[in-house]
């Protein structure tokens, strides 16, 4: 059964470059946590450090109530999925599988049992004869899954483990992970930089930048309330409004919006968020006498993209470009062509109001 | 679902044994200072022996007996300061030839569409099989005072002792190292610039002037340094072709074998040292640009050449077999004629070999090269794991003292192991074995960089699987890692095999009454006037290295397929 895991200020630098400065976090036991962050904020330095492969500059690492910082990653008994698969070539799956356990001396008759049980668990029954090359990179990934859970880990760590796979497999081993987790009330902790992958699979999701831990929250937490503008463009889309403060409402160039939540905020410069489909289309999805008049805006469609069940429709309000999401219904019903126009509604709720706008990630 | 993993109380039982985690913390500690002693001991000691014999009266070391007597006396003798010029000439005139002569090979393989590419390549890489003094033999038999073409064809009395013999035998010995650097260059290259600049209107003229010698610079630079490293230092071909015409390694041996000099071996050993240092240090920095400009880019498909283009490189490439075949065919040929150039008979009487080693100095050089390339690609595969993959402390220094044997001649090391070692509490001193580490140590750079090369293609994650599984450093080493290098294993084999089979300025000094080599027993064999036993001799040797690289060829093709597992 897994325990309880601490990070107390963990920080990790390499001469000035500050990798990961000062995280606490706390897991519970069977939690299924995601590090969420763009390339470089220091989410894969921290999960190695948990495993033991990097050693941490300050703080203490905690499991179980004992300090692990200077465990060596062999006794932390920590399973580790790794982007690569890292499944050992020159083994079949059968060996691979039984590697942990053979490190361990276990009897051959357990071990076969074992593997037995784990290839049931990750569906290869059948497979075990066969070598890495010849799976494709889904099954890989499973036998890395099967091969770090044999030895039945404290902790499951996974960095990164889908990217490497196309967008199907990457969507149908999600849920074999998920339900792995679920069956086996295993602590995982996922590494990734897809913020898809991390609200769907996460009981909580810890965004990180520079080394910081940005937000944790569950899923619905961090795309419903995302803390700074950072988080409101990193998961999920936002549009962004860069005006100032005026007798209460925003003024965004020739415009001034009516703003909820806005006397929260000090300061006079103000940048608004509002997700593509929190905007409305008066008369479409709204009612033109729901509206305060002031969030009301003609505009011309620039640019219409089809994504499924939603399609995005860009457009110019003063100088910026934006975007909207209307449901493929609606769009049908409307008839929209590049040039034509719209009204569009900003309800003065929609808005995330933060004092900062984080650098664009190009 | 998994009651047994939930319960799972039996797995439980089984942990890590803390045992043996405790002893693999030294596991890594104890291979890098065995390493470093081991390169102390059998690399730093001998050059320092011959620096305190070069420096010091009578080899002690002592603030009063610091001398630069050797060294006068070396600079105020004529003959002996000529053997510095000679060298510095020999060496310098083969540079200029080998590179202009393989900067063109190589653009042949690399740029154009000629046919029998396989074939050229690997005659270019002939010479490496056989001892450097299969050049001079030849060219002795082709134009030496009874050659074949100057004394029979030509009726001429010039003949090819002196420097011009020097400076072709070590061309031809030259060809296959420069080959391999400028090869490499040239393929990185990328190839579209030249379309680009031909599309731009460049003349074919100005696109090879301008793109394509500036694009490869640093190679013909690199390329140069090692040539003038090989002359300068090698032995065998100038002590056989060389007649009066002394250079610094025949001087040094001279004065060791012929007049017991040790301090004016030593000290030529010195001034030996500097240029060669030099230019390994001219060709490391190089390198390491070099290889910064090798790009991962795929290669674009070379355009058919210009049908002239196409029959002048082909002439051209079958010139140069041709010169390397010749040499071959005439030692090989030599061997079994009675009496060249006279009677040209068949015989095997010249394999009845009249010194004293004769096959048992075959069966000597075999079986210390099988334990040379055993024991050598063993140890370079574990430093390099070492060092490449558990990054332990002082690595910064060991891999300096790993480089380091490339820059030291093979002479240089063969006399440092006699001024250090004869001594009689060091008891493989006169023994095969002394042989043996001389060998693996003067090969272990490059043993180490194709070793270090090898892990970095595997990939790190494998390694901290196996960790985070419970593996310890002994298990993921021969579980995992040697299985998973054992191609790169047998290479590194094949080579350590190959370069103790046909050194022979390494153990030249090294071998005694007790010790016959193969690739010595050549040069004895030629100084007692068997000419034609020298050349069996050269034969046979030639042909257990060609068996050992046939082996390599068949390894490598069964295991070829496996190697996808490999990133």
């Amino acid at each position: 059964m897994s325990k309880r895991l601490i990070l107390e200020k963990v920080r990790k630098t390499y001469g000035s470059l500050v990798a990961v400065d000062d995280v606490d976090l706390d897991i519970e036991p069977g939690e299924f946590v995601c590090f969420l962050g763009p390339s470089g904020c220091g989410k894969t330095t921290l999960l190695r450090m948990i495993t033991g492969f990097e050693t941490l500059t300050s703080g203490n690492i905690v499991y179980d109530e004992k300090i692990i910082n200077d465990v060596i990653p062999q006794k932390r008994e920590f399973g580790i999925v790794f982007q690569s698969y890292a499944l050992f070539p020159n083994m079949t799956v059968n060996e691979n599988i039984a590697f942990g356990l053979k490190m361990r001396k276990m009897p051959q008759n357990l071990i076969d049992e074992r593997v037995i049980e784990m290839l049931k668990l990750i569906g290869l029954i059948g497979w075990e004869g066969h070598y890495p090359s010849q799976l494709s990179g889904g099954q890989q990934q499973r036998v890395a899954l099967a091969r770090s859970l044999a030895i039945k880990p404290n902790i499951l760590l996974l960095d990164e483990p889908l990217s490497a796979l196309d967008a199907k497999i990457r969507v149908r081993l999600r849920s074999v992970i998920k339900k792995l987790q679920q069956d086996l009330g295993i602590t995982l902790i996922y590494v990734t930089h897809d913020q898809e992958e991390a609200l769907s699979l996460a009981d909580r999701v810890v965004i990180m930048r520079d080394g910081q831990i940005r937000q944790v929250g569950s899923p619905w937490e961090i795309y419903k309330e995302p803390k700074t503008s950072f988080i409101a463009e990193f998961v999920g889309t936002s549009n962004f409004i860069s005006g100032t403060k005026k007798d209460g409402k925003v003024k965004f160039e020739q415009l001034e919006l009516t703003v909820s939540n806005l006397d929260d905020v000090e300061g006079e410069d103000v940048h608004l968020a509002v997700r593509p489909e929190n905007v409305e289309l008066v008369d479409v999805t709204i009612s033109s006498e729901q509206c305060v008049s002031s969030n009301v805006f003609e505009v011309v469609v620039e640019v219409i993209t089809f994504l499924g069940a939603v399609v995005r429709i860009a457009f110019v309000l003063e100088g910026e470009t934006m975007i909207i999401d209307i449901s493929e219904k609606d769009f049908g019903k409307m008839g929209l062509k590049r040039g034509g126009k719209i009204k569009i509604y900003f309800p003065p709720d929609a808005f995330h109001v933060y004092t900062e706008l984080f650098k664009k990630l190009v | 679902m998994n009651k047994t993993y939930k319960e799972g109380s039996l797995i439980e039982k089984y942990q890590i044994s803390p045992t043996r985690m405790e002893f693999d913390k030294f596991i890594v500690p104890t291979v890098t200072i065995f390493i470093g002693l081991l390169l102390c001991f059998f690399m730093l000691f001998p050059l320092w022996s011959i620096l305190t014999m070069s420096f010091f009266k009578g080899g002690e070391f002592g603030l009063l007996n610091f001398t630069l007597e050797n060294f006068q006396k070396y600079f105020t003798t004529a003959h002996s300061l000529n053997a510095l010029w000679h060298s510095l000439y020999v060496s310098f005139a083969t540079t200029v030839i080998v590179t202009i002569i393989i900067f063109f090979f190589a653009y042949a393989m690399t740029r154009t569409t000629i046919s029998g590419k396989p074939f050229f390549r690997n005659i270019i890489m002939m010479p490496l099989v056989a001892p450097s003094i299969v050049q001079a033999l030849a060219l002795i038999y082709l134009f030496g005072r009874n050659g074949l073409i100057t004394a029979h064809f030509l009726h001429t009395d010039w003949n090819i002792y002196g420097a011009t013999g020097i400076i072709i035998s070590e061309v031809l010995y030259c060809l296959p190292h420069a080959f391999v650097i400028l090869y490499t260059t040239l393929s990185a290259v990328d190839i579209r610039l030249d379309e680009a600049a031909e599309s731009l209107g460049a003349t074919p003229f100005k696109v090879f002037t301008r793109i394509t010698l500036p694009s490869a610079k640093y190679g013909i630079l690199s390329s140069a340094a090692l040539t003038f490293n090989l002359t300068i230092t090698d032995f065998g071909n100038p002590v056989v072709i060389g007649g009066n015409y002394n250079v610094l390694a025949t001087e040094i041996y001279a004065q060791v074998t012929n007049l017991y000099r040790f301090d004016l071996g030593a000290t030529i050993s010195i001034i030996l040292l500097v240029p060669s240092l030099m230019a390994f240090m001219l060709n490391y920095y190089i390198s390491r640009k070099t290889f910064s400009m090798i790009s991962g880019a795929a290669k674009p498909v070379i355009p058919p050449s210009r049908p002239l283009k196409k029959i002048s490189y082909t002439v051209y490439c079958w010139l140069v077999s041709f010169a390397i075949i010749l040499i071959f065919a005439t030692v090989i040929l030599g061997s079994f004629v009675k009496i060249w150039p006279y009677d040209w008979s068949l015989t095997f009487q010249h394999y009845k070999f009249p010194s004293i080693g004769g096959y048992s100095a075959i069966w000597t050089s075999f079986w210390i090269s099988l334990i040379v390339g055993i024991g050598g690609a063993f140890i370079t595969l574990v430093a390099g794991y070492v060092m490449e993959t558990r990054k332990p402390y002082f690595k910064q220094l060991i891999y300096l003292l790993s480089v380091m044997p490339a820059a030291i001649p093979g002479l240089v090391m063969g006399l440092g192991y006699i001024l250090a070692f004869n001594k009689p509490y060091y008891i493989f001193y006169g023994t095969p074995w002394i042989v043996v580490i001389c060998i693996i140590i003067c090969n272990f750079t490059l043993g180490i960089l194709a070793s270090i090369s090898n892990l970095r293609n595997i990939d790190p994650s494998i390694e901290e699987a196996s960790i985070s599984l419970g593996g310890d450093t002994i298990r993921t080493f021969f579980k995992i890692i040697f299985p998973l290098s054992r191609v790169a294993f047998f290479q590194n084999f094949v080579y350590f095999f190959m370069r103790s089979m046909t050194t022979i300025s390494a153990v030249i000094f090294l071998v005694s009454a007790t010790v016959h080599l193969a690739a010595i027993e050549i040069i004895m064999l030629d100084n007692d006037g068997w000419t034609a036993s020298a050349n069996a001799m050269c034969t046979c040797i030639i042909v257990l290295v060609l068996i050992m690289l046939g082996l390599l060829h068949i390894v490598q093709k069964k295991t070829g397929k496996r190697q996808a597992g490999l990133v």
